[in-house]
């Protein structure tokens, strides 16, 4: 062992015992995030607020990739897609169907999860990095035909053709991205610390074991994907209604990378380690707007640094018992 | 309708195309093969490779000392990203993952500097020839001939240095067996680094063979990764007799669909094959990897 190494596990062990500890205060610093979010709007407006709306969806995003990629190890390069396909299927129903927009972002998420049965059935056979490859794979016939269908879609130039949430409030936009979001979050939340979240992590460390315990691995395996995805579904249809188009760009191989990079930065074992690491991306991108971009460089090489040096992502407990943002919804 | 001279000019235009699509994909095949490695940066190489091309031309008005140095340049590029990239990661228990995700990073990373230093606009890049032959009433390019002919010396190369050089044995025994060729006296690290060059080298070489049809952006590297990443999935990784294969095969099938459907649809077409590939030999195919 390397002096780093004797301490870092040091500062892990201690870390550890400060978990029982550290659970209660992640629940005050949980609140206080929620309070801080729920005041916002008396805070902000405009377009600091539009960028929270967005942020609060990328959130949805992120963590619902880390309960298909981190909790089940299923390294997934279709998640941008199924987010698209929310999004366009929140799209057409609102604005070619006349479904309520309400009603549309929801159905958007179960078109989501639908399409992506047939995109798990012959990824469950594969492991590893062949999932990466089989899903990218996917990734790219979606993102070609939503150019191709060019009188569903808009083609290249993308659909605007649907009504606003809400005539346009944006403070009511807020609210409701805030309120669907938390509870998608506690939902993903609440099955990742029951028995669904341990089979996954099980599947994830030793899927032979899991199998041998009696657990229907393919099974549990195809639900993760397909709730992880309606998940993604529901945020892509939140999105459009925040930019009012949606369009081939939201769904292409950079989104993805953009999405994979706020969870590997962020950590990709905790719920927690997708809020971090899509506050630092996210930020970074709109803070640093004016460097053009030179921050897509940075964050860039903030993906290979930290799978290089953080295999945990920099919300790591290890690396500092103080910062228990990670921790937020751990209960192990 | 489709006519048949229009299929036949379409297949000898798949053909010459598989051949370029080939020098790329080799090298993705190469360094899956020996390092166990998907490359994502390999595109990024590709795009390297015409920009130190694009730019060596500019300075010496030479088209040979253009390619010799995207050739090198690149070759250092992929030997240095072995070293401070993958190296680190090669003691995972997880090693696929990390290493896709590191060159993923690296192709990103390398695209927007680029897009940065130069700018995001194409620049075109001079014809190596105009000559257009007419055989049988097929239209020929005498620059895609070139680019082909080109494209398969240096794959014939590489074959005679993989097969009769004692480099290309101890490539041969890393890839086949870390360990004992580390016992055999092969530095599996060193093996690791030069084959990562060669492969990029590779995607170096081709990137300025095909500036010209493509021209030279920073995110030219792109489509030719993807249709490479195709090609060495259905040819088998690691096999670069089935990489060459697969690759003048899907070259063809993407000519012919672009005449029947949209160049889009091409591709859907392309990947749709690529996954019944994986799926139907997941074992078959890999074995390298996991």
């Amino acid at each position: 062992m390397t002096v780093l190494e004797t301490l870092r596990s040091g500062i892990a062990r201690t870390g550890d015992r400060l978990v029982e500890d550290a659970r209660s205060r992640n629940g005050v610093v949980f609140a206080v995030l929620a309070l801080l979010a729920l005041l916002a709007p008396q805070l902000v407006g405009g377009y600091t607020l539009d960028l929270l709306t967005q942020l609060i969806i990328a959130i949805l995003v992120v963590t619902s990739w880390i309960f298909i990629a981190g909790y089940f190890g299923m390294f997934s390069f279709a998640h941008a897609a199924l987010y698209g396909i929310g999004a366009y299927a929140t799209a057409l129903l609102a604005g070619q169907a006349g479904v309520h927009p309400v009603l549309a972002v929801l159905l958007g998420g179960v078109v989501a999860g639908i399409f992506a049965i047939p995109i798990a059935l012959p990824v469950l056979r594969l492991s590893g990095a062949y999932v990466g490859m089989a899903t990218l794979a996917f990734a790219e016939i979606v993102y070609r035909l939503t150019i191709h269908f060019r009188e569903l879609t808009g083609g290249p130039t993308g659909y605007t053709g649907f009504p606003s949430l809400f005539g346009g409030n944006r403070l009511a936009l807020y609210y409701f991205v805030f309120v669907l979001v938390v509870v998608l979050l506690v939902v993903q939340y609440g099955l990742l610390v029951n028995r669904f979240g341990l089979v996954a992590r099980a599947i994830r460390e030793a899927p032979d074991a899991a199998r041998m315990l009696g657990n229907n691995v393919p099974r549990y395996k195809l639900v993760g994907f397909v709730v992880g995805s309606a998940i993604a579904g529901v945020a892509g249809g939140l999105q459009i209604y925040t930019v009012l188009i949606i369009s081939p760009p939201m769904i292409e191989v950079n989104r993805m990378i953009e999405f994979m990079a706020m969870g590997i930065i962020g950590g990709l074992r905790t719920i927690g380690g997708g809020i971090f690491g899509a506050v630092i991306v996210f930020g970074l991108n709109e803070g640093l707007r004016d460097l053009g971009e030179l921050r897509l460089v940075i964050w860039g090489a903030m993906l290979i640094v930290v799978t290089i040096y953080f295999p945990n992502g920099l919300a790591d407990s290890s690396l500092d018992p103080r910062d228990r943002l990670r921790e937020l919804f751990e209960r192990e | 309708m489709v006519s048949v001279a229009l299929l036949a000019q379409q297949i000898v235009n798949g053909l010459l195309f598989g051949g370029q699509l080939a020098l790329i994909a080799v090298g993705l095949t190469l360094i899956w093969g020996v390092a166990r490695v998907l490359n994502f940066g390999h595109g990024a190489m590709f795009m390297v490779g015409g920009f130190v091309g694009f730019f060596t031309l500019g300075a010496t008005g030479s088209l040979v000392a253009a390619v010799v140095a995207a050739g090198l340049v690149v070759f250092a590029l992929g030997y240095v990203t072995e070293v401070v990239l993958i190296r680190p990661l090669r003691d995972r228990e997880e090693f696929g993952i990390p290493s896709m995700v590191v060159t993923l990073g690296l192709a990103f990373f390398l695209e927007n500097a680029f897009i940065v230093w130069i700018g995001s606009q194409r620049q075109s890049f001079p014809r190596f020839t105009d000559v257009i032959w007419n055989v049988a009433g097929i239209t020929l390019s005498a620059q895609r001939v070139l680019i082909f002919i080109i494209s398969l010396v240096a794959l014939g190369l590489l074959f005679v240095v993989i097969s009769r050089t004692e480099l290309g044995l101890a490539i041969r025994a890393v890839s086949q067996d870390h360990d004992t060729a580390l016992l055999m006296g092969v530095r599996p690290n060193r093996v690791y680094a030069i084959t990562f060059g060669i492969s990029a080298a590779l995607a170096g070489l081709a990137g300025v063979l095909l500036a010209p049809l493509f021209a030279v952006y920073p995110s030219v590297g792109w489509y030719p990764f993807l249709l490479s990443f195709v090609v060495v999935m259905v040819g088998g990784l690691g096999s670069v007799r089935g990489t060459l294969l697969a690759a003048m095969g899907l070259a063809v099938v993407r000519s012919i669909s672009i005449i029947w459907v949209s160049s889009q649809m091409a591709m859907v077409i392309l990947f749709t094959i690529m996954i019944v590939v994986l799926v139907a030999y997941p074992d078959g195919i890999g074995g390298y990897l996991e």
